[in-house]
């Protein structure tokens, strides 16, 4: 009678332990995500591992390729940095050489007036420009318009004169920048121009200043009919 | 009395089981080759028990034995990077099929016995009767 008793206890306890395990089991598999690293077996791992590596050196190997473009790209940007800047400055000189820009330094200030009955006329004002560049002007202007290739100087009717398409009339104020003694002593030669306008009976009067400002030149320039000449520049290229 | 026993730890089991936390999947496998280890050692009981020479201690030592023996091959295979558990899944499987077949040989054989008993019955009882007719 003992011997069953105990027999049916330990046959119920190994009932018991192997219906536990076995259903902890069926709720282990049914609930774990296969593909979840953590459930996965060694081999499995390993396989992964190494596609993984494969992956990572390739993606390694575009990282440098890549890199090496951002390199080159950075020398362009550089270049071009470079050049923008050549070209800039280029620009500017441009600019100052056609009168785009105001200047400033030391030079003379000429004032013509009319005296009495003698009128200043536009070719006192011509051949006193044209001594001032004989002199080393460099920019040049006349009642602030600023005297550039293309300017005129021309008479209008009486007293108006025309410069840069825009009409003055006396006093005319002549602003040069350049060396100042050369302006000074150009002037004052002995049948020099003021000699002359002084003959003629003309005011003319002159400071010389060490920070003359000639204003920019306001118009518009434009070639119409001139064309670049493309067989010298061949030429030339040859 | 021994049957019920069975059926109130297969319940209990089923619930606690149920109600057990997961265990990490690379001890499941463990688990599994425990779970057929101690399969077999229960159908080896059976079988002993059709036999009669059901012993206690050998069915307790094999049940425990057997599962804890084949989670120590498979964690040495594992070690030795041989795969044992295979080799234990054979075993056990192997066994278990040759037991049921024990078991199911024993109750064929018990079936076919209580239809010829009751074939033997009929066919007596019919004589019975054709003496008696024959007397009569």
């Amino acid at each position: 009678m003992k011997g069953k008793i105990t027999m049916t206890i330990c046959v119920g306890c190994t009932a018991l332990i192997l219906t536990m395990i076995i259903f902890t089991q069926f709720k282990t598999v049914d609930e774990t995500d296969i593909t979840a690293i953590e459930t996965m077996r060694e081999t499995e791992l390993r396989a992964e591992l190494a596609s993984w590596k494969e992956k990572y050196e390739e993606i390694e190997v575009k990282i440098n390729e890549l890199d090496n473009k951002i390199n080159e790209y950075k020398q362009e940007i550089d270049n071009n940095a470079n050049t923008s800047t050549v070209l800039q400055e280029e620009v500017k000189e441009a600019e100052v050489y056609l009168g785009y820009t105001s200047l400033q330094g030391q030079g003379i200030i000429v004032t013509l007036k009319d005296k009495d009955d003698k009128v200043v006329t536009y070719a006192h004002i011509l051949q006193l420009v044209n001594e001032l560049n004989a002199a080393g002007a460099e920019a040049v202007s006349i009642n602030d318009e600023r005297i550039i290739s293309m300017s005129e100087i021309a008479k209008v009717k009486d007293k108006l004169i025309n410069i840069n398409e825009r009409r003055t009339t006396a006093p005319f104020t002549i602003k040069a920048i350049g060396d100042k003694k050369y302006f000074e002593s150009a002037l004052n030669i002995k049948g020099g121009y003021i000699d002359l306008m002084g003959a003629e009976g003309i005011d003319v009067s002159y400071t010389v200043e060490d920070n003359v400002i000639v204003p920019a030149y306001e118009g518009e320039q434009k070639f119409e009919y001139a064309k670049e000449n493309v067989e010298k520049k061949k030429e030339e290229q040859k | 009395m021994i049957y019920i026993a069975i059926l109130i730890g297969c319940i209990v089991g089923a619930i606690l089981g149920s109600l057990a936390p997961v265990i990490p999947y690379t001890y499941s496998s463990y688990l599994s080759i425990a779970i057929i280890a101690a399969l077999d050692s229960v159908f080896g009981g059976i079988a002993s028990v059709i036999k009669g020479n059901f012993d206690l201690k050998i069915f307790l030592s094999g049940f425990f034995g057997n599962s804890i023996l084949s989670i120590a091959l498979t964690f040495l295979g594992e070690k030795l990077n041989v795969d044992i558990y295979l080799a234990a899944i054979v075993v056990f499987v192997g066994r278990m099929f040759t037991n049921l077949a024990i078991i199911r040989r024993h109750y064929i054989d018990k079936w076919v016995n209580i239809i010829e008993s009751k074939k033997s019955k009929k066919n007596d009882f019919d004589n019975e009767e054709m003496k008696e007719k024959q007397k009569a």
